[in-house]
């Protein structure tokens, strides 16, 4: 293991994420077991005071996770210069076997935690509490995720040593090797933006359908998660050459470095955040009809369509802004 | 949204107020905290202000460098295997080096002993150029007193010294003496046609691989060194004591967590009852939480910054006093200079992680508990 | 209309040390009256008083508010509701020392999250009603008995609450202070504001204005009109 202070603070961070998740879950079990609100006992009482515990600490844990994986990010780019054949993070991260299931846990876990606490919003909107157990039962759901985040952190940091020799995105982005990378990579540049612009095309269609008849937000979900996994590819198959001006150079992570303006966060942040509204927004439908959230829930979850399909337009200046001022042409 | 900022506003509002009127109590939290986050910022900005310098140093170092290795140590290099290595294609220029480290004994440093690549750097015969830490380690009292050197017990040789290098970059320059290579030959006592090693200049940063590994099959008794790689032991070096200092700061952030836990759960009976007395004008659980967030963020961003400006102080300008023995190791000659100020996002983000999340984790749960009071308690 | 049914509370549910502190009450009290509840010191007339102004739960029974059941709410929103509906005025006033009497005033103001200028505006008048334009910038502690209770009145009227309670406002006050204090009871009934004192004081029962007197002893509600007596050894 490297000893090094970035890769502290960020076990701490997992350490105590892990600690939350044990404890929420435990919590989660006494809530399915024995939550009932039409009982005015001390306990039932205690059980809600301890709900806002629970609910503070995913607010703090995921806020703490979104910094702990541009940390990660960060930190793996820096640390490339340690390893042999490393440039950049995904060097690093290809170190061992655990660098990038680590990378996607974290991802997976800002998700999870952000979807939860819309729940948890919505929730706290009805006067009887009426998606608590579900809540809880879907905290169950999304512990194990942590726990999987903290321990294949752990196991990554504890096999990173300095004498492996990695590879790095120029071998690993290229269309001639086997891996879901290249895959990626090997889509080809114009396919990537047709299909990211059909589908952008697929969220704006059920966006504006949904608006109008308040109705369907599983469409728009889907249509969110698709332009998330397309948003993605088309880095990767096409914008980062644009960004690069280098018509080989296929890296999702080297976008974020400052020698290119720290131009991925202007994709990735309102990407991540689009996509995530959107997801709220279909996982909030199915309660819409519930008595008590039937004068709150439908705003919100159309409030959460306009907020998405205003980071997924963010995202597309981003990306016309990306082709529109390089040198590179790579079509006509 | 409007209402969630504004309300957010009137907290922190509430919040300044609140710790201004417990100005003592508050002061005192802030000092201990920032002191802790002081010397873990020290540690961080003084590891990577060495990282830093040496990578600028390294920039100039040559790609490749070339030893010659029997039974596993290193010997001195024949000059052939320079023209060797120059026919290899990608590799613009090698030229053999004669180095070595000269034990002074009386003072018992070591000074490093070379003859520069740089012919406008090489001294006359009879002359050295010497780093500044060799004057100051022998007491030479004024400009232009000569050198003396002692191989063994009755030999002393004199140098008349040429120049004195800057302080800038003096990390690698402390303990250097420079000297002519008819002068090093002598006094070392190494034959014409032997080098220390060779040192190889390529055209294409990313050729450096393909040529060692051609290279390595062409003469196998030989060991290439690569600028990567000496780059990648001075980081770890300097990653694994600054990981020291880390832990020990650590240990002070631990006792300064179990602190303010401590703190935030024995509230004073003034403190109580007036949370006692939110709850009961309408305050919920959350805004009494959401204002105690407050408060421990206002605290830790306070502490955060004082130490780290405290931190950036102390490394860069008072040259990090404290920790220099420990990172730059226990070498007799210290190099004496200013470190280039640098700072970067990484190291931000690690030390506002570092500090505010344990004190946050530390105080949440008392925090909770202080909220959850009952609303009528101050009825009573 | 506040509505209470087969109310029971019991503290230390459960333990050895519990006890019935109120125990089946039945109770209407209606929009725009004056309502004092009366009763010895321990009969439960702040927990009766915390009950039906949605700071405490009840262990059992039923309190409902024009019609809505509350006694089954989350504690979340009963806060909520109590904010919107209630104004207290306590009986040890409970300023935050330190604060001035404007901030006192504005405390409730904080989790609605309204605009500050239009909320500061709006505590002023409060406060010049009340005769405490010129102490409002002055901290909590260098304010006499009479100018807290007052600051206190204003903090509980701030959110403009229909209903305003007070428990044992004039246990602390002279005559002649406690009479003001009426006054001003008296002035916000006429303008349409239902009052709800608790008192063992009789300057209040015999006070001009007062509805409906409800007695307590021992955790229920005495029928009829009050004996002489019942009270007793307490007034004093
Ligand atoms: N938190 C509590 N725990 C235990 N007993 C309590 C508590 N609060 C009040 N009591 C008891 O309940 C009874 C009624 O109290 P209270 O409602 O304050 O009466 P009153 O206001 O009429 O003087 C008293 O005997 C008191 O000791
Ligand atoms: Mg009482």
């Amino acid at each position: 293991m490297i000893f090094q202070p970035p890769i502290l603070a960020l076990l701490m961070v997992a350490a105590l994420a892990a600690l939350v998740a044990l404890w929420s879950g435990a919590f989660a079990i006494r809530v399915l077991a024995r939550w009932d609100m039409a009982n005015m006992s001390r306990a039932q009482l205690r059980m809600e005071r301890m709900a806002e515990l629970v609910s503070t600490l995913f607010g703090a844990v995921m806020l703490a996770e979104l910094a702990a994986l541009l940390l990660f990010v960060f930190n793996s780019d820096r640390m490339a210069s340690l390893f042999v054949g490393a440039m950049c993070a995904v060097g690093t991260l290809n170190v061992n076997a655990y660098g990038f299931p680590a990378l996607y846990l974290k991802i997976g876990v800002f998700f999870a935690a952000t979807l939860w606490l819309i729940l948890d919003h919505a929730d706290r909107l009805g006067r009887d509490f009426p998606l608590t157990k579900v809540k809880y039962a879907a905290l169950l759901a999304i512990a194990p995720l942590i726990l999987a985040d903290g321990a294949t952190e752990l196991a990554y940091f504890l096999n990173l040593h300095t004498d492996v020799i990695t590879s790095c995105c120029t071998k690993l982005f290229t269309p001639n090797n086997p891996g879901l990378a290249n895959h990626m990579a090997s889509i080809g540049e114009g396919t990537a933006l047709v299909w990211l612009s059909v589908i952008a095309l697929a969220v704006a269609g059920s966006g504006a359908y949904v608006m109008l008849r308040k109705r369907g937000y599983w469409i728009y979900a889907l249509a969110s998660g698709a332009l998330f996994v397309a948003g993605l590819t088309a880095i990767v198959a096409t914008i980062s050459l644009y960004i690069y001006e280098d018509p080989n150079h296929h890296c999702p992570f080297c976008i974020l470095k400052p020698e290119y303006g720290y131009f991925g966060y202007v994709l990735y942040v309102p990407l991540f955040f689009a996509t995530a509204m959107g997801l709220g927004a279909g996982l909030l439908q199915p309660f819409a009809n519930i008595p008590s959230l039937k004068g709150k829930l439908p705003g919100l979850i159309a409030r959460q369509v306009v907020w998405s399909m205003i980071g997924f337009a963010l995202f597309g200046l981003a990306v016309i802004w990306a082709i529109a001022r390089s040198h590179l042409i790579l079509f006509g | 949204m409007m209402t969630w900022a504004r309300r957010q506003r009137a907290l922190a509002d509430y919040t300044l107020a609140a710790l201004s009127r417990r100005k003592g109590k508050n002061i005192a939290l802030v000092a201990i905290f920032s002191l802790v986050v002081f010397a873990l910022s020290s540690a961080m900005f003084f590891a990577a202000a060495l990282r830093h310098e040496t990578t600028v140093v390294l920039r100039d170092a040559p790609e490749i460098v070339v030893q010659k290795l029997i039974m596993g140590r290193q010997d001195l290099i024949p000059g052939d295997v320079v023209e060797t290595i120059a026919g290899f294609r990608g590799v613009t220029s090698a030229k053999g080096r004669l180095w070595g480290y000269y034990y002074d004994r009386i003072n018992g440093a070591n000074y490093t002993v070379m003859v520069p690549d740089d012919p406008a750097l090489i001294p006359p015969v009879g002359y050295v150029a010497v780093g500044e830490g060799v004057p100051r380690a022998r007491g030479l009292a004024w400009e232009g007193a000569p050198l003396f050197l002692s191989r063994y017990e009755g030999d002393l040789k004199r140098f008349d010294v040429d120049r004195t290098f800057s302080r800038d970059s003096a990390l690698m320059t402390a303990d250097l003496v420079l000297m002519n290579p008819q002068d090093f030959r002598a006094f070392f006592d190494i034959p014409e046609g032997l080098y220390t090693d060779v040192v190889a200049t390529v055209r294409n940063q990313n050729e450096v691989a393909t040529i060692v590994t051609k290279a390595s099959n062409a003469s196998p008794q030989m060991r290439f060194v690569t600028r990567a790689d000496i780059e990648r032991t001075y980081q770890k070096l300097f990653d694994w004591r600054e990981g020291l200092l880390v832990v020990l700061a650590g240990a002070g952030l631990l006792a300064f967590a179990i602190f303010a836990a401590e703190k935030a759960s024995g509230l004073s009976a003034e403190e109580a009852r007036e949370i006692g007395i939110l709850k009961a004008v309408g305050w919920d659980t959350r805004d009494v939480i959401a204002m105690k967030m407050w408060e421990g963020g206002l605290v830790s961003l306070g502490a955060f910054l004082i130490g780290t400006v405290a931190g950036f102080a102390h490394v860069f300008l008072f040259d990090g006093v404290l920790f220099a023995p420990v990172l730059r190791g226990w070498a007799v000659i210290y190099p004496d200079f200013a470190l280039a100020p640098h700072i970067d996002g990484v190291q931000l983000m690690t030390l506002a992680l570092l500090t505010v999340v344990p004190y946050m984790a530390a105080t949440v749960v008392p925090v909770w508990r202080t909220a959850s009071g009952d609303p009528d308690a101050v009825m009573r | 209309m506040i509505t209470l049914n087969a109310v029971t509370k019991l503290y230390n549910e459960g333990r050895p040390n519990e006890f019935a502190a109120l125990q089946e009450i039945d109770l209407t009290l209606a929009r725009g009256a004056m309502s004092v509840l009366r009763g010895p010191s321990g009969s439960g007339k702040t927990t009766l008083l915390s009950i039906l102004a949605c700071m405490a739960r009840p262990t059992s029974g039923r309190v409902s508010i024009d019609g809505e059941l509350v006694s089954g709410l989350p504690e979340r929103f009963l806060t909520e509701l109590r904010r919107t509906t209630f104004g207290f005025v306590f009986q040890r006033f409970n300023l935050v020392r330190g604060l001035t009497a404007l901030e006192n005033v504005m405390l409730p103001t904080v989790p609605l999250g309204a605009d500050y200028g239009q909320t500061r505006d709006k505590a002023m008048a409060r406060l010049e009603a009340l005769g405490l334009a010129d102490k409002a910038a002055m901290p909590i502690e260098h304010l006499s008995g009479g100018e807290a209770q007052r600051t206190a009145i204003a903090r509980a009227l701030i959110n403009d609450p229909p209903i305003l309670i007070a428990d044992e406002p004039t246990a602390n006050l002279d005559t002649a202070l406690a009479e003001k204090f009426l006054a001003i009871l008296a002035e916000e009934r006429a303008a349409g504001r239902t009052v709800i004192l608790t008192s063992h004081d009789p300057r209040i029962w015999e006070a001009e204005g007062v509805d409906r007197i409800v007695t307590l002893r021992d955790g229920r509600i005495v029928e009829g009109e009050l004996a002489e007596g019942v009270l007793g050894e307490d007034v004093a």
